[in-house]
Order: C-alpha cells, then structure tokens, then sequence
C-alpha cells in the first residue's frame, strides 16, 4: 500500500508515493536518489545510515519514510556550507586519515555533526560515547577521534 | 635479481609526506559511488534460496509457483545453469588452488549454501518468491569439526580431492633433525592451541550489477579485490572470450581479504541478467554476509619445542590442523603460508611441521588478513613467553635473543633482508623502558583490588606478495599529457587503504612532477592493466615498483624531447616539480607542458609507458607491546594501552600506514577477546550471524595506540624500499594481548577469543 509523503531533505521539499513499509533509508537512496547513506546491515545495528531529523540522529533503516512526514532530514550531501567549502568534519576528516574504506563515513559525520552541535567542546569519552552506535571496521576509530578533536578546535576557533 | 639491488640515496617531495588522498573527498561527500549504489533503467533485483539444512542431496525442487509469483522474472536452479567445477578463489598464477565448487549443485554442503535463485522487479518480491520455492531434501550425515570429519568412514563432503575430506595432500616441511634436537634440549615444552572463527566483517555487504549489451558483452560491476579473476573466471564459466567480460569497481566498503573469492552470487547475478535481458543487482543483507561470506579458518595446533638453558631454540614440531568449512575457496593457500611461516619468526635449525586443512559442513573459510599466520604465531609467540616463564627471563630479552634476522632463511626460501624483528623489538623496549615496566611491583592498587594489570608483547613477520604459492606481476601504465599532467592506470582495488594515492605519490616522486598533477584511472578491466588483485600487502610494494618503472621511463621519454627543444643533452637536464632545467643553469628551463606540447613544426608528443615486476617477497616486521587490565570479578579484558612497533621498509604515506595498523590493531583485539562466528555443532546453524551478537571491538572498546613505525629495513624489491603494511598488525596483536593476561592473572590461555567466562572459569580453578 503507497501513501504520499512529504518532507524536507537538506532544505529541498520532496513528495513521493511511497509504500507504506518502505524504509527512509530506502526511500532516500533509492527514491530521493541520494546515496551517500549506506545500508551496512539494514536492521540498526551498524550505524552507517545515521541522518538527523529535525536535528535529532537515527538509524534511517529503523525509520519508516511515512514517518519522516513533514520533517527536515540532512544527510551526509546536506554537509558542506557550499559548492567549493567543506564541513570542517570533512576537512579534518581528510586531513587525519579518519575515513579509509568510506562506508561507515556518512554516518559517522552525521553523528559527528550533532556531537558538536550539541558539545562544542567534547571530552575524549564524549567522542568515544557519541560514535559508539557506529561501527568502523577499518581505522580503529584513533584517526575518527583525531578528526573530531580537531574539528572542534577549529569550528571553536572560527566561532571566537 | 631485485634481492642484490641496492636502493638508491635520495631526498624525497613527496613520498613520505601524508598527501590529501583524493578518493576521501568524495568519502566526505557521500559522492563516491560504490556498488550498491548503482541502479540501471530496468534493473530487476536477484535473491537467493539458502538451504536449511548443512548436509543433503536435493532430491527435487520445484520453481513453479515462485515463477508464476506475479514480477518474477526468473528463477535458476542446478538444473537450469551451466555445470562446470570451478575455483573459490580463482588465483591464474596459484598452484595451490582447489577446484570443487559448482554455480549450484545438487548437493547441500553448509547450512546456508544457495540452492535457487530468483530475480523480480523488487528485492521484496524477490525475497517472498523465495518461500515459494519448495525443496525437498534427502539429509546425509554431517561433520562440524575437522577431527569427526578427517576419522575413517566419515561423511564424505566431496568427490574431487585428496579423499578423507582432506583439502589438500598435508603440507610437510623439514629442515635439519628434529629428533636430534629434541634429543640436545635441556627441556621440552609442549602445547596444544585452537583458534575460533572471526568473520572480517566489512562494512559493505557483497553486491554486484550485471547487465549484457546487445552484443552479448557484459558490464559486471562488483565489490572485489580481484577484478581480473572476477573477469577470467566468469569467462571461463560462462564460457565468453575476455572481450565479452567487463568487471568494473570503484569504491569499495573493505574486504580485508576476503572480497578475493569468485562468490556464488556473482555467477547467478550474471546468469539472471543474461535470461532475463535485464540488468540485475544482487546485494548480501548482513546475515548473508556471515552465511555466505568467508571467515578466518579456525585451528588446531599441536606445538612441541626443544630449548637450552641459554634460551636457545633446538628443536620445533609442529602440527597444524585448518577448518576449511564446506569448500577449498583459500584452505590451500591458508595451509600452505601458515604451516611454513612456522619455520621462521624465532630461530630454530630442526624443523618439523605438518599443516593439514579439513573439510567440514560449516560456511566457508577463506582468505582473511593475516592469511593463516595468525593462527600459528599466536602458538609460537606464547609458547615462548612459556619458556622465558621457565628459564626465568624477561620474555623481551628471551624474544630478542630468538628473533630472525638478516640471512636466515625466510618461510618463501629467500634470506631475509636486515634486522627489522630484533630492530622493532629494541625500539619498543627502549621508548617504554620495557625492563622497569617488567620488574615493576605487580602488587594490584588497593582502590581496585580487582583489577590486575599486565603487559605483554607479541612479535610477526608477514611477507609482502604472497610468492612463492602465487607466481606475481604487477603492472602500470603512465601517460604524459599534452598540459604536463600525468595518468596513471592501474588495476590494482581501492579498498580503502589509499593505495592509488600512495602509487601517484610514487609515480610523481620518480617522474619529477607535483602530486596534484597525477591523475588515477583504475578498476575498469577494459581499460586498465591487468593486475593480479589488492591482497598480500603487496599493492605498495608490488603495482608500485611497477608504476616506478613505468614513470622511469616516461621520465627519460620527457627528458629526450627536452633535450631536442633546448639544444642540450639529456644528460645536461633534469626534471622536478614539473619542471625540465638545466643542472648547470637552473634559470633554464621549461615545463613538462612546454616539453610535450607541438612548437616549430614538431607535433605534440604522445608519451606512455609501461612498467611491469614480478617479485619474489619481501618481509615485513613488528613488536607489539600491549597492556591489559583484567577484571577479576567479572572476567573482562580491557586492552589499555597498545604501542605497535613497525618496520615497513620505507613509508610513502605515514598517515595511510598508521591507519592499516591501527585498524589491524582493532580487528586482532576483537579476534582475541570478543569476536567468534560460531556454528551450531548439532545442526550446523549460525548462532551469531549480525553484527550484536558478532562482538567487536567499537569506539568504547578501543585503547590508546602509540603507532611507531620504523624504516629499519628497506627492501631492494620495493620502491625505494617500500614493504608491506596491511597484513602484519593483525597477528602480533593477539599473542601480546594473551601474553598480557598471562602476566596479569598468572593463567595462561592457549586459544582464542578469550573470554569473560574462561577468565572467570580459570581463576576459580586457580584458586581451588
């Protein structure tokens, strides 16, 4: 059974007939058409699929896309400020090695986003318990932490 | 002969600088397209049909109602698809190779093995098309553990083979007399070790897109460390001259060695598309990446060791037997490396070691980092930190006396080049004071009476290439453009470690231009040199001599058309920084674009070439120090502190070389103390097949790792030295974790993961 839904992704209103069991994960790639949020296991235990809605961070696997009815979802595409600028998380990802296969990355940054948003000036634990509902399997998280620490350095400096 | 080259002198740009890696920027995107992302107009999506059940013979199955399912589109069985026996891991070059699987057979061998497969224009169609499929089975007798398998009169799992489920004929190796040696020791330890079964885990599930042209060619993309066996394979299944066969790759979510079998679902996703005419995407959920992906194989080890009082090492025999799980895929292979890398790491002149891989009815094992080694220097370094317990000694100073060292002859039968073990092992214990942590007061802290705390270190050595079992050859291809930029064309997969960015820092170093202005073209096999694949830890040492090669001689090809254009010699010039100068008059110059570009009547140059190696090996070193704090009353490992001591020979990316040893570092803790596949030994069933109850080690878990990495000893083979990374910090990892708890709570664990409840168990037997 489709019902129409409407919600907003990185700022774009979007409307579509989707089935009633289809998943926002799903809805957003295969629908939307963004694809930078993985499905790494499609039953919320991976968190490669972290996007916020409403600024708050889900698995969008374990979200319904009917669910997300008039809400605002950013995803990893939503990330740069502009064309030619990245998230200072991208830039420090980049610079610290903190991304190696990419699968996890999207996720990762999403829920590093909202880490700071909420924590300008997170502890060390603070970063291990933010990503701790996302796995990486390649880096052994020390370039991620590296990452984070360093966005946050410099997103506090630019604020100053 | 690249063992006697010497390695030339040299003040590096841009080797050994962390460049940006180009391929993150579309990571942090979300632009970068990886298989799964792919969708075609029409595309249909393929299922597969898992058996339930690890041991029978199909006695009948019936399509007709999963067919008439409205959107299905088709629906394969083994009667409807090409028979012929072929290879897991399809290496052309490899001896050690088994062939004895089928697109589908008749015959269930595992729990979980596919049996039909549909496509439908949704994977949920797809999916409610597969209960429809009925299937009636005739059980046989199933074995679970190579011992019950490799008994006389066992359930046979195969027909081709050696017979008595045996993979292959046991791998034996001898050097010098064992009896002797045993006859000459002072004591004798003797042990017995098993390791469990850790799955890689890689973040992106297996998936592949086919889709056939009008001329009967067809585009396969796939996640694969080896797309030209992909491509050899499926041509030569399929029955399709190479020209028909396009395997394209480009992003891929890790493998970690195991996205280097030809899987069944590729086959299926190829033979769908060709009946429906349509292209169709075929995608593992995560249960299916447990069930029919590949895991490490478990093993048994028997391990007896002949020392002096001095600590010498007089005598080693060794038995070692690999679960192959329901197919050969990487067991020989697995055997082969890991049995004979048992005549190395500590010295020891008598030998005897017997390395034998098993069938049985489980999922299948296959090719996982660390490559068999794992499970036989987990062996070798604990028994000797047993023996240190028993002479007395710091186990460092036991370790550092034993280690190899230059001219010992390495497990591929080549003298092993410098001191890199006793170098890395050294480093570690002078830069943490190794003697005042060891002879430290052990009494536990009176606020966490619990609590006990221990260090230990393991040591490895890992080869890059995996010569002799596979005869190598890399190849690159590198182009000048007319602007002065420069391509290069490589086949060697990205699977995330930034090895293309470490091969354009290589070709830019030796051709004399800026990193910026070289551009990578891979993972297309239609256009790009043939490669052997990304595994081995020999993508840096091996594609990158060869793109060095190449670069060398488009290098003298640039300077040769400068020389024309200047009036000079090309002996007079020199090229850097994208720059052709005179040597005695720098002000003289001109750029690669000047060079290249038409002028007076000559035409705009057309410079490519190629460069192509076939190594030998190369051997790659490490010393783990590892610090643990054991809870007493709960059984929990917490791994504190780790400092991994590397040599790599030379490092082109420090940044990209951490990563690899931090990431093998968090894999190896998980293989050690949380992470086991288990199958039911009843029925053959996966009881953890997700990632909650598969544990690993996540961002909570991780220590604080002090990475060290050492150019200690170049080897001739690779670019400027250049050895293996990838593979090594898996396997020095778990010994020096077991060794740590060994040190914390006086027991010793011969086996792994090791766990809360064998902590706990150990301690109370302690105590009573």
């Amino acid at each position: 059974m489709k019902r129409m839904v409407e919600f907003t992704v990185n700022g774009e209103t979007r409307e579509m007939a989707v089935d009633t069991c289809r998943s926002l994960l799903d809805a957003l790639r295969d629908d939307v058409g963004l694809t930078g949020t993985k499905k790494g296991c499609d039953v919320g235990d991976c968190g490669a699929c972290t996007v916020l809605i409403d600024g708050e961070p889900v698995n969008a696997c374990l979200v319904l896309a009917v669910e997300a009815e008039g809400r605002s979802i950013e995803t990893v595409e939503g990330l740069q400020p502009g064309v030619d600028t990245l998230h200072p998380l991208q830039d420090a990802f980049m610079r610290h090695g903190a991304s190696q296969c990419g699968f996890c990355t999207p996720g990762i940054l999403m829920m590093a986003k909202k880490l700071l948003d909420d924590n300008p000036r997170p502890t060390d634990e603070d970063i291990r318990f933010g990503l701790s509902g996302n796995i990486c399997r390649c880096t052994g998280y020390t370039k991620i932490f590296d990452a984070i620490r360093s966005a946050a350095r410099e997103m506090e400096a630019a604020r100053s | 002969m690249n063992m006697t080259t010497p390695i030339e002198p040299r003040e590096f740009k841009i080797v050994g600088k962390s460049v940006k890696r180009d391929d993150v920027l579309e990571k942090v995107t979300g632009e970068a397209q990886y298989t799964g992302d792919i969708k075609l107009p029409g595309m249909l999506h393929g299922k597969i049909k898992r058996a339930a059940i690890a041991h029978a013979r199909i006695k009948s199955i019936d399509v007709s109602k999963a067919l008439a399912y409205p959107g299905v589109k088709a629906v394969l069985t083994h009667e409807t698809v090409p028979r012929v026996l072929h290879y897991g891991s399809p290496h052309p070059r490899s001896a050690s190779c088994t062939k004895d699987q089928y697109i589908l057979d008749d015959k269930v061998r595992f729990w979980g093995e596919g049996v039909a497969a549909v496509a439908a224009i949704s994977e949920e169609i797809a999916d409610e098309a597969l209960d429809l499929i009925e299937v009636e089975y005739e059980a046989l007798p199933a074995v679970f553990e190579p011992e019950d398998a490799a008994q006389p009169g066992a359930p046979l799992i195969h027909d081709v083979g050696p017979g008595g489920n045996l993979v292959l004929d046991p791998v034996r190796v001898n050097r010098g007399d064992v009896d002797k040696g045993f006859a000459e020791a002072d004591f004798v330890l003797e042990g017995t070790f098993a390791g469990g079964r850790p799955h890689p885990a890689y973040m992106e599930p297996n998936v592949c897109v086919a889709d056939w042209d009008g001329s009967n060619k067809l585009t396969f993309w796939t996640s694969t460390q080896t797309s030209f066996m992909v491509r050899g394979i499926l041509a030569e299944v399929l029955g399709l001259p190479l020209t028909k066969v396009r395997v394209l790759v480009d992003h891929m979510g890790g493998g970690f060695g195991a996205k280097q079998d030809l899987f069944q679902h590729e086959f299926l996703c190829a033979l769908l598309a060709k009946e429906t005419r349509r292209p169709v995407k075929m995608e593992f959920t995560r249960h299916e990446t447990f069930v029919a992906g590949r895991s490490r194989h478990p093993c048994k080890i028997w391990l007896k060791q002949g020392f002096k009082n001095d600590g010498t090492l007089v005598a080693r025999d060794m038995k070692l037997v690999y679960d192959s799980g329901a197919y050969g895929s990487h067991g020989p292979g697995v055997t082969i490396v890991g049995t004979t890398a048992a005549t190395s790491l500590y010295r020891c002149e008598n030998v005897r070691l017997e390395g034998r891989c098993v069938y049985t009815n489980t999922p299948i094992n296959g090719a996982f980092r660390g490559y068999g080694v794992v499970q036989s220097y987990y062996a070798l370094d604990i028994q000797m930190d047993e023996a240190a317990e028993r002479l007395g000694m710091d186990p460092a100073e036991l370790k550092l006396k034993n280690v190899v060292r230059a001219g010992d002859i390495a497990p591929s039968g080549h003298p092993i080049i410098g001191h890199g073990l006793e170098i890395c092992l050294q480093h570690g214990i002078d830069v943490l004071d190794w003697k005042a942590l060891w002879n430290r007061d052990r009494t536990p802290d009176p606020k966490r009476p619990h609590i006990r705390t221990g260090w230990g270190i393991g040591c490895e050595m890992h080869g890059s290439s995996a010569y002799p079992g596979i005869k190598e050859q890399g190849n690159a291809t590198v182009k000048v453009n007319e602007d002065g930029t420069v391509t290069l064309l490589t086949g060697a997969a990205g699977l995330g470690t930034g090895a293309h960015t470490a091969l354009a820092q290589i070709v830019a170093e030796e051709l004399g231009v800026r990193f910026e202005d070289v551009g990578v073209i891979h993972g297309d096999t239609d256009v790009v040199p043939w490669d052997i694949g990304a595994f081995a830890s020999h993508t840096t040492y091996l594609v990158g001599t060869a793109a060095k090669m190449a670069a060398g001689k488009v290098r003298a090809a640039v300077l040769a058309r400068a020389a024309m254009k200047l009036q000079v010699a090309p002996e007079e010039i020199d090229l850097s920084e994208g720059k052709v100068f005179l040597i005695a008059e720098p002000d003289r110059c001109m750029t690669v674009s000047e060079a290249m570009g038409p002028s007076r009547g000559i035409p705009a140059a057309n410079i490519v070439a190629n460069g192509t190696y076939e190594p030998t090996k190369s051997y790659s070193f490490a010393a783990h120090f590892t610090e643990v704090d054991v809870d007493t009353e709960t059984g929990l490992v917490e791994v504190k502190r780790v400092v991994p001591v590397h040599d790599v020979g030379r490092v082109i990316h420090p940044i990209a070389a951490q990563g690899q040893i931090e990431g093998g570092i968090q894999q190896g803790i998980g293989h050690t103390l949380t992470e086991d596949y288990v199958i039911d030994k009843k029925t053959g069933r996966s009881l953890n097949a997700g990632l909650v109850d598969y544990k690993m080690p996540l961002s909570m878990d991780m220590p604080d790792i002090e990475t060290i990495i050492l150019e200690a000893a170049p080897d001739p083979g690779g670019p400027w030295g250049a050895k293996g990374v990838g593979e090594d910090p898996i396997i020095a990892i778990g010994p020096s974790i077991a060794n740590a708890i060994h040190d914390a709570i006086g027991v010793r664990f011969h086996h792994y993961p090791i766990t809360p409840e064998d902590i706990l168990k150990a301690l109370r037997e302690k105590g009573a």
